[in-house]
């Protein structure tokens, strides 16, 4: 059984679902607070710890961790080492002696440049799948007639699911339930609170007791005492994350779907146009259509249902294939792959 | 500080909590919970507020048995029947 780092564990829950070879917005937030989870790692292996003739809260990095220019560990490419050296060369900026508090740290990891978290989430991601905990898949807006047409590749991370309920649902216990909280689940609460990813993983009821139990740590634990004052979650950011979250959601509605029919900008990855290849193509056509793209771009997927407006299961979230109808310069017939409530 | 157990350390004690069976068993940690209300997970609690313990062999072998029993198909009453519960 692997075990993961704090950096590593966070990773598979914040990049999961996330597009692999695009920038967004909600990815950059991740690799924000990722940037941060190898501070408090380094910090929690005692790497970043008091400065000599500085106080308690002023911390230094060790002088002999890779990254360093007196480093003695071989500089592997891959793993822990790797992310970590990363991170650490960029924190120092050619200065050992750099020292600074807990929050200085964190704030300066977290607004590292967007070409430095892009070589970040590389590192760690190469990790990851080097352990076999992660995955990258095909992204169903890559079958989209558009995108399609274009040669535009979409395709988004998938953390394995044995490691990722491993990770989040020992956090979920560790949390919910009476009892000691180590300081690696502390860290990653933090993490998960400052990334907005705390509702990825514990429905509205249960958020409420996640905050009781944060203002208990803050009593108990100097650590959470420490780290739930800082915040290193930018105002702009999250108010797009959450707008975002809502919109996913509000198009899983009944309201929400038709709009979505309408409108398919409204949330262009849940409203996918698959073309078909004869004018008035009856079901079978329409469907046969929509079977040769998945398996052309390597999903997974199950017919649920036939008919007019069949229902298929695709890489385990289940759509509706509604036959619909876009004007270009001449109309292309063909079905919407629109996300179904349920079953 | 209080560091997280690593699972060389769990797999080689007699108790363990119910985070540490979360990833010992890789099962959802609200089934566990569930399980444990029902009375299919015994545990020992020193006092009504601490952290409730498991027999970590015992433990690991019959959530090994309940989820055979549950892919055969058998409900969760049935289930609890085969453990010689009261349903």
């Amino acid at each position: 059984m692997t075990e993961f780092t704090l950096a590593q564990g966070f990773s598979m829950i914040a990049l999961n679902a996330q597009r692999s070879s695009h920038r967004t917005a909600v990815k950059q937030i991740a690799l924000r607070s990722l940037a941060a989870a190898v501070v408090l790692e380094c910090y929690l292996e005692g790497k970043l710890r008091a400065a000599a003739d500085q106080g308690e809260d002023e911390l230094e990095l060790d002088s002999y961790l890779p990254g360093s220019g007196r480093s003695d560990y071989s500089s592997s490419e891959t793993g822990e080492e790797a992310y970590q050296a990363s991170v650490i060369s960029w924190l120092r900026g050619g200065n050992p002696g750099r020292h600074g508090q807990l929050r200085w740290w964190l704030k300066r990891a977290s607004s590292l440049s967007q070409r430095k978290l892009m070589h970040l989430e590389e590192v760690m991601t190469r990790s990851l799948m080097d352990l076999g905990a992660m995955e990258e898949i095909p992204h169903l807006l890559g079958c989209d007639m558009f995108f399609e047409s274009s040669g535009v590749e979409v395709k988004e991370y998938r953390s394995k699911l044995p490691e990722y309920t491993r990770m989040a649902e020992g956090l979920r216990a560790e949390v919910l339930e009476d009892g000691p909280v180590s300081d690696e689940a502390i860290c990653l609460l933090w993490l998960l609170r400052e990334s907005g990813c705390l509702p990825d993983l514990f429905s509205y009821q249960e958020l409420d007791q996640v905050a009781q139990r944060i203002n208990e740590l803050d009593v108990s634990s100097p650590l959470a005492h420490n780290l739930f004052w800082i915040r290193i979650g930018q105002g702009w950011g999250m108010t797009v994350k959450h707008f975002l979250q809502w919109k996913k959601a509000f198009v899983q509605t009944t309201v929400g779907r038709g709009m979505l029919f309408l409108f398919p900008l409204l949330e262009r990855s849940q409203a996918v146009f698959i073309e078909t290849e004869a004018w008035f193509a009856n079901s079978q056509d329409r469907l046969d259509a929509v079977k040769q793209r998945l398996e052309s771009q390597g999903h997974a997927f199950t017919v649920l249902r036939e008919g007019e407006s069949p229902t298929i299961k695709i890489d385990n979230l289940i759509y509706e294939a509604v036959p619909h109808l876009v004007t270009m310069r001449v109309p292309i017939q063909g079905v919407r792959l629109l996300p179904k409530r349920p079953l | 500080m209080s560091r997280q157990r690593s699972m060389e350390a769990i797999e080689s004690s007699e108790f363990v909590t119910i985070g540490e069976l979360v990833r010992l068993t890789t099962t959802r940690y609200s089934t566990l919970k569930f399980y444990t209300e029902e009375g299919m997970l015994p545990f020992e609690q020193a006092e009504e507020n601490l952290t409730r313990r498991y027999r970590r062999e015992s433990t690991v072998k019959r959530i090994a048995l309940i989820k055979q029993l549950r892919s055969d198909g058998l409900s969760i009453p049935e289930v609890k029947k085969a453990l010689g519960l009261e349903v």
